[in-house]
């Protein structure tokens, strides 16, 4: 039997529907309550979270080794097990090396800058079902980390912080639709505006349409006053390619960004900027070509051996 | 009766939440991977009659907006997520060859997911949220879509053996 509906249950949709309207409507006047349920959802969720991240990270690698642990009985499967930790602890330390060497290269990018930088590890990653690109970090206010701060890692630029709660923040990353910030390319110090595009690339608006833009240039973050929620100097990535069109009213061009934020693991926030610009000594050097030795042999007729030739 | 029965689910959506927001966003999936808690729901909703349906769309959708990851204003998923599982439940009520066939309620979540989003999307649009390329949001909708088309198969014998714990045998597959 189809369903028609009776009086009492259309009353139920409408009042539902009221109340996520009447909701919708709060939020967007600013009310503090919806903002404090957030808040304390968020404060209650940190822990689970980082309880979540530490369980899942082994299990993401080991999927199948993990499946076998606990089984052991006799003397066989207590070696199995004993070999699936010692496993699990070299991924483990493979994991912190890892970490290591983006913490390492984090510290080398805010320490050539001069940024006084507060380091923290990635929690969770925000789903992109809801078409936005966020991180979540397991360091908030208590480590003096607040909103509209720059996030970077060894790469350069990461994002910016949308929200900082007691023990976590949430980092909008430069890869989502909604991010913008105001861009200069290293060396013209041409500028313009670098929007988000929910992929590892992102456009660059320039304000000068005369200007010559080429592949290859680096961008970096032109800065906002007293630092935030921009640092300058920042390097952000480089052009791939330029849109020339004729009739365009301003110039256009793709750019990749320098981090990639699929593998985030360890990110810095600057909580204090430099006294001094960095400029352009930020940007990072072009990879040098590797020369490739080959070995030529010849032949001579009538010699005993051929003797090899190096060149390069 | 009803609302017992709704407030009697809160716990498990709770723990769905929990895990939605603990786990399945560590594992870094492809394609922007899924959200277990609007695939539950929609399940549920499909199991459900359309009250019901309503009410769990509307706790789900609260859960979703209190998440620190959602981008719009609190209600925003309430809202969605009101309409979609109401629809769903409407057009599973009474009829068992969609309630009855597993096949057709995996299709009928996996749509339900691509179509929530998409409501999503255009109330965000109205709201003034950005949403980026083209390109990127029908990549994420089909990513949803196909693992909504994984995952729902796995958890649909669960999320019926719950729902006919709390709603009676009738509704178990």
């Amino acid at each position: 039997m189809r369903y028609g509906g009776d009086n009492r249950g259309r009353l139920l949709i409408i009042v539902l529907l009221v109340t996520s309207l009447f909701l919708i409507t709060l939020d967007l006047r600013g009310v503090q309550v919806i903002d404090g349920l957030r808040t304390g959802t968020q404060a209650a969720l940190t822990p689970v979270q980082k309880a979540g991240s530490w369980a899942v990270t082994p299990f993401r690698n080991f999927l199948s080794d993990v499946t076998h642990l606990g089984r052991t009985r006799n003397q066989m499967e207590k070696l199995k097990a004993e070999n699936e930790k010692l496993r699990l602890k070299l991924q483990n330390r493979q994991i912190a090396d890892a970490q290591l060497k983006q913490l390492k290269s984090v510290l080398d990018l805010a320490g050539s800058a001069g940024y006084k930088v507060v380091n923290a590890k990635v929690i969770s990653q925000g789903s992109s079902t809801s078409f936005t690109q966020t991180i979540t970090i397991d360091a908030g206010t208590t480590s003096g980390i607040h909103t509209n701060m720059t996030v970077i890692s060894g790469y350069g630029l990461v994002g910016v912080v949308k929200y900082a709660y007691t023990n976590s923040a949430l980092v909008q990353l430069a890869s989502d639709p909604a991010f913008k910030i105001g861009a200069r390319i290293a060396g013209s110090q041409q500028i313009g505006i670098l929007s988000g595009q929910g992929t590892r690339k992102g456009v660059l608006q320039l304000l000068d349409n005369t200007t010559q833009v080429h592949k290859g240039d680096a961008i970096l973050a032109r800065g906002s006053q007293n630092g935030r929620p921009f640092v300058p100097g920042v390097p952000i990535g480089e052009i791939t390619s330029v849109d020339n069109s004729p009739g365009a009213v301003t110039q256009t061009a793709d750019v990749k960004f320098y981090a990639n934020f699929s593998t985030l693991g360890v990110v810095a926030v600057v909580v204090s900027d430099s006294a001094t610009d960095p400029r352009d000594s930020l940007v990072p050097p072009k990879p040098r070509p590797t020369p490739i030795p080959t070995v030529t042999i010849y032949a001579t007729p009538g010699a005993v051996e051929p003797s090899p030739t190096a060149t390069k | 009766m009803t609302l017992r029965r709704f407030f009697l689910s809160a716990p498990l959506f709770l723990f769905i939440f929990l895990l939605q927001e603990a786990v399945v966003t560590q594992m870094r999936l492809p394609a922007g991977g899924f959200n277990v808690l609007l695939v539950v729901s929609l399940i549920w909703a499909a199991l459900s009659t359309p009250e019901i349906g309503a009410l769990t769309g509307f706790g789900a959708g609260l859960m979703m907006d209190v998440s620190q990851t959602s981008p719009g204003p609190m209600g925003h998923w309430t809202l969605v997520l009101i309409i979609a599982c109401y629809f769903i439940a409407f057009l599973g009520y009474g009829d068992d060859n969609i309630r009855g066939n597993p096949i057709n309620i995996v299709l009928l979540t996996t749509i339900g997911v691509v179509a929530a989003q998409t409501v999503f999307l255009i109330l965000g649009l109205m709201l003034g949220q950005e949403i980026g390329s083209v390109k990127q949001v029908f990549f994420v909708l089909a990513g949803s879509a196909f693992w909504t088309a994984i995952i729902s198969p796995l958890i649909l014998k669960i999320v019926s053996y719950f729902h006919s714990i709390i709603f009676g045998e009738r509704s178990h597959i």
